[in-house]
């Protein structure tokens, strides 16, 4: 019920800029950045390394949060995700490094074991009705499950067990290409797949008919099913995109780890959220925006760094994380309904 | 509809304990001796409570376990996971009293929860191997362990000598909360007093590879000249290798890991990735040992210390 | 802060607000306002929609707390800082749009924000629904269970309850915005009543309505607003309906309800024996075997009372039941299958349902998207939305409708009420319709855009639409409808041809068969 602060100020552009979602995201953004100005560590904060490693290293999560803000989109949730990149992580490593399979085999499965996940998800949310929250905390314990059954609870490495020998594989070249930089050693290749996955997000969202869709059901589910929206699609889509992307990810860490950790992934969900909601998107559905999270992404991205090369202490770092999340959300007034 | 569903559910309940079950029966093991024979003991049952499978390492103690029993004919183990929880851990201790078997060995969760059901256990007439992690006071019947700071110190020591009294470190630590953690540190600095090394970048990694790659990145970008990396597991070392490897800079730094799994840390040191990994011992094979000997009435010390391997380019030629 | 009452100096006032001004980021919605208020009397707020009517009592009531200009109470200036405060002041707003809490008890509704509860903070539950007992059966609502979740009852009934709410209160100002909009004309009676009381006791109350009869039977003053401008107040007796008019529209309004002409055409749609099944709990039936026809170029009125199974039989139509197949339907005399309302759009189908905040609008939305949302296959052919189009056609609504927005990209829930209304039955006519099923179509509705609304059904079924109208509004269904069915109890009770059809008969048979059931 907070009404925009700038009551009787004359009515220019300038202030509905600042007034509009992405101007307030900017703003916890330019904070955190500010401060890694001034704390910058020896001019670490300076180097062109740091930026391009602070993106490798958030690409993962950017990635599962493009799919969460589509499914919070929905007024939805995805508790699955950090489960779902594990069981994509494992079974990726699995067939690549343990059975030899070539990427092209090995990729498309693991994208269909994870849009398989997502939709079973989306179906028992949409068809069964369940509360998403229900629905994917199940799916995030299932497939957790799942991924250690399948590993014997055992990280899938490059040593296979012949009898009581080890036998030593070689890294695939997709794993190396995943874990590789690209336009001359400026950008790694994660961070490019996180854009395609912001790409993909923003079309979807903004450029097809299915993203209005989505929003609508977000808004006022009732309302879209009356006005002829294909309530239980959409949302299988939502989930089973969600799904899609966490495959992706996982794909990215296992190459990155060099290794399928059937524990990989645990509470990557909250940091997927925190992305999406340090960006502004609300998490009562029907608003928000991909562009939003990107920003969420660099935030928290670039705090992390900030604290990591300047070798804050655990405890530091987790007080200070979670003050500029409550002071970012704040600031941008979410509470607006 | 719903009804076919929850029925499928279910049924791959059911299938899922099929398969689970299997692996905890170990094979080759006769069906466990009934009521039916009260003669002198030739077969034993034993219980083995682990606190927590999700740790691959804990996988490979349970594992040490199973081949070492598997070696004894007489011998019959239960495996029982707590699924890192100190309650589920209790009432499985009881489950084994309840159930009244031979002997007992419990990796704890941690050490206060589980006090009292060991000593109720003792009390009971049934041994108690604690393994890995304490419990307070002295009612068990045999504590076998590593020990961290030992290691640590070992570790500090080793790289010591390995950079000739000097040196620029980068220290990444597991979880400072936890004292696996803080042994690794303490000892590490022990090991280390006295020669001029220098720590020049130290930070938790929360013993995950993600994590430590993310903080050797900002080790890396902030200093020029690191001539080597102490990590506490080896996740980690192998994390800021591969920090160091996209920099271009793993040929001049040294990477030190603890644990030593066969499938980790060992692979790493042969294939010159890390350049030593001290193993951090389950303990496994030594509780089955010892748990034999308690059964046969043979007496036992007290406390066992776990002797650590080095291992590194030199153990694989 | 507080504020001593003393009830005995009396103050000729209860109220008085002078040179309101209030903008929205920029936009300016009310311009220097003045209104006052005295004791027992009705003083009616009335304007065009979007004219600012809601935003000053909200700003009265505490729910706007930026604003310049004086607000006075009882002689004492106040600027009140949140809803609370102006509860504390003796304030009691029956808001436009419902504020209740749906899953929640309706006793609990009533005591919301106002516990009563014993020491330590535990609720007094048993006393709580004792008093909600009370209050509504001071409404005539005895047959509501107070512990039942909201959500169970109607719209109409949950208007009432919201009235209950503020009654609960007690206050001597006394603030209703388009209460009757979502109620029947018994329930009106009621209200009508309580006022009567409310008046007699010494209370004051500001009423916001657009329609007419009810302005003249109750009001003792009138003030108007247009655009955001006051343009001033008078006894009720000496403002006749045309000057009023023309002090809220600017003009003069010539008639109020266009003629109907033209001949119908071929039927374009029939039931047979048509039953929609109750989904929840209760009568097995919402709608029982119903026949009826309707023609190419006709407005069929569907008389009823709240439950009588009106709004369910169009809601079945549409699909919003889901499939359906008691009895048969035909669209242009070729068998129609109910299944979901998509099918229904697709097949030319439209339902404007009436409760606009609820199932008619994301709220959330802007205005266009709103707009095209249930056409949106015409805007994105192959999938890919075309942004340019979909802001044309909203851009034609908005001028045909005149629907009053500073921006298309505005949220709907930042409208007027009758301009969110005029949103929703864009979106319907974006579909292109053959059959448009309207339940409430001037719901808050302001009186010009009213009759532009006829205006435009009258146009609509002159091009061969049919409609089915629901409406609470009597001369409104009169006027317009060529035929009128009444229904009682999910049955139809009785058909009239236009010009047979009085109040009393549509009346008498909406509950005359309910009597005779009894
Ligand atoms: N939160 C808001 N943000 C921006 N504009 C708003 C907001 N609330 C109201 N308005 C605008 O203020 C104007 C007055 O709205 P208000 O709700 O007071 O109208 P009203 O007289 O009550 O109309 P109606 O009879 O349709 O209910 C409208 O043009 C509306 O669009
Ligand atoms: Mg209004």
């Amino acid at each position: 019920m907070t009404e925009p602060k700038h009551q009787d100020t004359t009515n220019n552009s300038l202030v509905k800029f600042l007034s509009s979602p992405i101007a307030r995201a900017l703003f916890a953004l330019i904070l955190v950045i500010i401060i890694g100005l001034i704390r910058n560590a020896d001019g670490s904060f300076f180097k062109f390394e740091t930026h391009r490693d602070m993106l490798r290293h958030i690409s993962r999560y950017g990635i599962l949060a493009c799919g969460m803000t589509i499914v919070i989109i929905t007024a939805g949730i995805d508790l699955s995700v950090g489960s779902l990149l594990g069981i994509t992580a494992v079974i990726f490593s699995l067939t690549t490094l343990h059975l030899g399979w070539g990427a092209f085999l090995a990729i498309p499965l693991t994208l269909l074991a994870g849009v398989g996940c997502g939709l079973m998800s989306g179906t028992l949310i949409g068809k069964f009705k369940l509360q998403p929250f229900i629905a994917t905390l199940a799916m995030m314990v299932f497939a957790r499950g799942v991924a250690k059954y399948i590993t014997g609870g055992e990280k899938i490495t490059r040593a296979i067990q012949k009898g009581n020998e080890f036998v030593y594989v070689d890294l695939p070249g997709i794993f190396a290409f995943l874990n590789s930089r690209v336009l001359n050693d400026s950008v790694a290749v994660v961070t490019i797949i996180f854009l395609i996955c912001l790409l993909i997000s923003w079309l979807l969202l903004d450029k097809l008919r299915w993203g209005r869709y989505l929003y609508a059901i977000g808004g006022n589910e009732e309302a879209a099913r009356l006005s002829g929206v294909p309530v239980r699609a959409m949302k299988l889509l939502a989930y089973g995109i969600s799904g899609f992307f966490c495959a992706v990810a996982g794909m990215c860490q296992a190459a990155s780890e060099q290794q399928g950790d059937p524990e990989a992934g645990q509470t990557y969900e909250l940091t997927a959220i925190a992305i999406v909601v340090i960006g502004g998107t609300n998490l009562m559905g029907g608003r928000g925006s991909i562009w939003l999270t990107l920003i969420g992404a660099l935030t928290i991205g670039y705090l992390e760094k900030i604290l990591s090369i300047n070798a804050v202490s655990e405890a530091g770092r987790l007080m200070l994380t979670g003050a500029i999340i409550v002071g970012a959300v704040l600031f941008q007034g979410t509470k607006k309904r | 509809m719903k009804k076919m569903i929850a029925l499928m559910l279910v049924a791959m309940l059911v299938g899922i304990f099929g398969c689970t079950k299997e692996p905890q029966q170990p094979a080759g093991t006769e069906t466990k001796p009934t009521g039916t024979e009260p003669a002198a003991k030739t077969s034993w049952m034993i219980g083995m409570s682990q606190c927590n499978l999700g740790e691959p390492w804990r996988v490979q103690m349970n594992a040490d376990v199973k081949a070492a029993a598997e070696k004894q004919p007489e011998l019959t183990v239960l495996f029982k996971d707590a699924q890192n929880d100190s309650l589920k851990q209790v009432s499985q201790m009881e489950e084994y009293i309840t159930q009244g078997v031979d002997l007992i060995i419990i990796s704890p969760k941690e050490a206060a929860p589980l006090t009292t059901v060991v000593a109720q256990a003792v009390e009971k007439g049934i041994p108690v191997i604690v393994l890995d992690r304490r419990v307070v006071g002295d009612e068990y019947t045999c504590f076998i362990g590593a020990d961290n700071k030992k290691i640590g110190k070992a570790a500090g020591e080793w790289i010591v000598k390995k950079l000739g009294g000097k040196g620029n470190v980068v220290e990444l630590k597991g979880l400072m909360t936890s004292t696996p953690g803080q042994d690794r540190h303490t000892g590490f600095r022990e090991g280390i007093k006295g020669s001029d090394i220098k720590i020049i970048f130290e930070a938790d990694m929360k013993w995950l590879e993600p994590e430590a790659r993310k903080e050797m990145e900002s080790a890396l970008a902030r200093y020029d000249n690191i001539d080597l990396v102490y990590a506490h597991n080896d996740p980690g070392a192998h994390g800021a290798y591969l920090a160091a490897q996209a920099a271009g800079r793993e040929k001049d730094i040294l990477f030190v890991g603890i644990d030593g799994l066969a499938h980790e840390g060992q692979m790493y040191v042969k294939e010159g990735i890390l350049a030593a990994s001290f193993e951090y011992p389950t303990g496994g094979k030594e509780a089955v040992e010892t748990a034999l000997k308690i059964l046969h009435g043979e007496d036992v010390p007290k406390e066992i210390t776990l002797d650590s391997t080095v291992y590194t380019a030199d153990s694989f030629k | 802060m507080t504020l001593t009452v003393d009830t005995t100096a009396a103050p000729p006032l209860l109220l008085q607000t002078s040179d309101i001004s209030k903008d929205f980021a920029g936009v300016t919605v009310l311009e220097k306002v003045q209104f006052d208020l005295r004791p027992g009397e009705v003083h009616i707020l009335a304007g065009e929609n979007g004219a600012g009517k809601s935003t000053l009592i909200k700003i009265i009531a505490g729910v706007h707390t930026e604003y310049s200009g004086q607000v006075d109470i009882q002689g004492f200036t106040v600027r009140m800082k949140n809803p609370l405060d102006a509860e504390k002041y003796g304030i009691a707003v029956i808001h436009q749009e419902m504020s209740l809490v749906p899953s929640m008890s309706v006793a609990d509704n009533i005591f919301l924000g106002r516990e009563n509860t014993h020491a330590f903070g535990w609720l007094n539950h048993n006393y709580q629904k004792q008093q909600a007992h009370e209050i509504l059966r001071e409404l005539g609502l005895e047959g509501i269970n107070v512990s039942l979740p909201l959500e169970e009852y109607p719209i109409s009934v949950q208007q009432m309850i919201e009235i209950a709410k503020a009654l609960a209160l007690k206050s001597r100002i006394i603030i209703m915005d388009e209460p009757t909009s979502a109620l029947t004309d018994p329930e009106v009676e009621k209200l009508f009543a309580i006022i009567d009381q409310l008046k007699a006791k010494g209370c004051g109350i500001i009423y916001i309505t657009h329609k007419m009869e009810e302005i003249y039977r109750i009001a003792d003053r009138i003030t108007v607003l247009r655009d955001g401008k006051y343009i001033g107040t008078a006894d009720a007796e000496d403002l006749p309906a045309n000057k009023l008019v023309n002090w809220m529209v600017g003009r003069e309004i010539t008639e109020q309800f266009p003629p109907r002409t033209g001949t119908p055409g071929a039927v374009s749609i029939r039931l047979e024996n048509f039953s929609v099944p109750n989904p929840g709990q209760g009568a097995k039936w919402l709608a029982h075997d119903v026949s009826l026809e309707a023609r190419a170029g006709e407005i069929i009125g569907l008389a009823g009372l709240q439950g009588s199974g009106n709004s369910a039989l169009l809601q079945g139509i549409f699909g919003a039941y889901g499939p359906i197949a008691h009895g048969r339907v035909f669209l242009n005399d070729k068998p129609y299958t109910i299944s979901h309302p998509r099918h229904a759009i697709n097949s030319g189908v439209a339902l404007l349902t009436s409760d606009r905040k609820a199932t008619g609008l994301v709220l959330g939305m802007n205005i266009t998207r709103n707009i095209t949302l249930a056409a949106l296959d015409d805007f994105s052919p192959g999938g890919w939305l075309k942004h340019g189009q979909e802001v044309d056609a909203a851009q034609k609504h908005r001028e045909a409708l005149r629907i009053k927005a500073d921006r298309l990209e505005q949220e709907v829930n930042s409208l007027s009420g009758g301009n969110q209304q005029k949103v929703a039955l864009a979106k319907w006519l974006q579909t292109k319709p053959r059959v448009l099923l309207l339940d409430e179509p001037t719901r808050g509705v302001d009186i010009g855009a009213k009759a532009e609304i006829y205006r435009l059904m009258n146009q609509w079924t002159s091009e061969g639409v049919t409609i089915l109208l629901i409406t609470s509004e009597m001369p409104e269904l009169l006027a317009m409808s060529d035929r009128i069915y009444v229904m009682s109890r999910g049955k139809v009770t009785a058909h009239y041809q236009r010009g047979d059809a009085t109040q009393e008969k549509i009346l008498h048979a909406a509950m005359g068969h309910d009597i005779g059931l009894n």
